[in-house]
């Protein structure tokens, strides 16, 4: 099955990283979204079906944590698999944000990282097998 | 100025030339890096137990290097993504400084990058970084708690 995944950051050389790693992970590709914060993110949601979304959590307009809020209230987005792609150092807030099931990868990240935690979000890698910079 | 953001600073600045910029930094600053010009600057502020903001300027031709290094293209992207590439840079080094600082509980909010502002603030840390032909400056000011720069 191919995948539909939206990446949101406010940084355009942060998606184009983002996806070429996407590109790179021999992951089945579908569509690819972008999005620069949560309230565009919200939007592409609503009008395509969206497998895996990759957030960045500081954004302008709206942020990342704030996005995810949002998904877990609506019925329709309450189990969309999500990953934090972020510079995020306080263990508390990963804590909250990982209670409302995302997953961590730290930036700078490597492309073997991403990868890694898309097949775990995924369940297409065992836990145990998980590499470093990922929560 | 304080020796542990100094220390902290300069961690997070080779960390995140290597892994995002794809550039090593020299053990030292040679004389031709010390004297490259300086052609681009940013800052990010940021705010929490402490705000302040961390400038970014890249001396001697790096700006093109780093964005084409960070989006794996042969040939440099336009200005507009060199200096969003730098942005991320700055956002990065940011964003691994501050648990170094504050620990790992406080939380912090990073405003999004901006072409450098000048500040009448002393930089309570400043460090320098070798990375290829050029350097890079980073200056923390802190505008908040100013007896962090004591510590």
């Amino acid at each position: 099955m191919a995948l539909n995944i939206l990446v949101v950051d406010d940084s355009s050389v942060m998606r184009a990283i983002i996806i070429k790693t996407l590109h790179l992970s021999q992951l089945p590709m579908g569509e690819v979204h972008e999005a620069a914060n949560g309230q565009e993110a919200l939007k592409v949601i609503d009008g395509n079906w969206i497998d895996l979304a990759l957030v960045d959590i500081n954004m302008p307009v709206m942020d990342g944590e704030e996005m995810i809020n949002r998904l877990r209230q609506n019925p329709a987005t309450s189990d969309l698999p999500i990953i934090i792609v972020s510079t995020e150092g306080s263990e508390s807030r990963k804590e909250v944000l990982m209670r409302k099931g995302a997953r961590f990868v730290h930036k700078p990240f490597t492309p073997e990282t991403l990868r890694d935690a898309i097949l775990r979000t995924l369940g297409g890698l065992d836990e145990q097998k998980a590499g470093d910079g990922t929560i | 100025m304080s020796k542990k953001l100094e220390t902290e600073l300069y961690k997070a600045a080779t960390l995140t030339f290597e892994e995002l910029g794809f550039l090593l930094p020299t053990p030292e600053i040679d004389e031709q890096q010390l004297n490259a010009q300086v052609e681009a600057a940013v800052s990010v502020d940021f705010d929490g137990p402490f705000a302040g903001k961390l400038l970014v300027r890249l001396c001697g031709g790096l700006l093109p290097i780093i964005a084409a290094n960070m989006l794996g293209e042969e040939d440099a992207p336009s200005k507009s993504l060199q200096y969003d590439a730098l942005g991320e840079i700055a956002n990065v080094i940011c964003g691994n400084m501050l648990p170094g600082i504050a620990g790992s509980e406080d939380v912090f909010h990073v405003s999004a990058p901006k072409m450098a502002e000048s500040t009448d603030l002393p930089p309570v840390a400043e460090v320098q970084v070798g990375l290829g032909l050029g350097r890079a400056d980073l200056l923390l000011f802190v505008s908040r708690y100013p007896a962090l720069a004591e510590e």
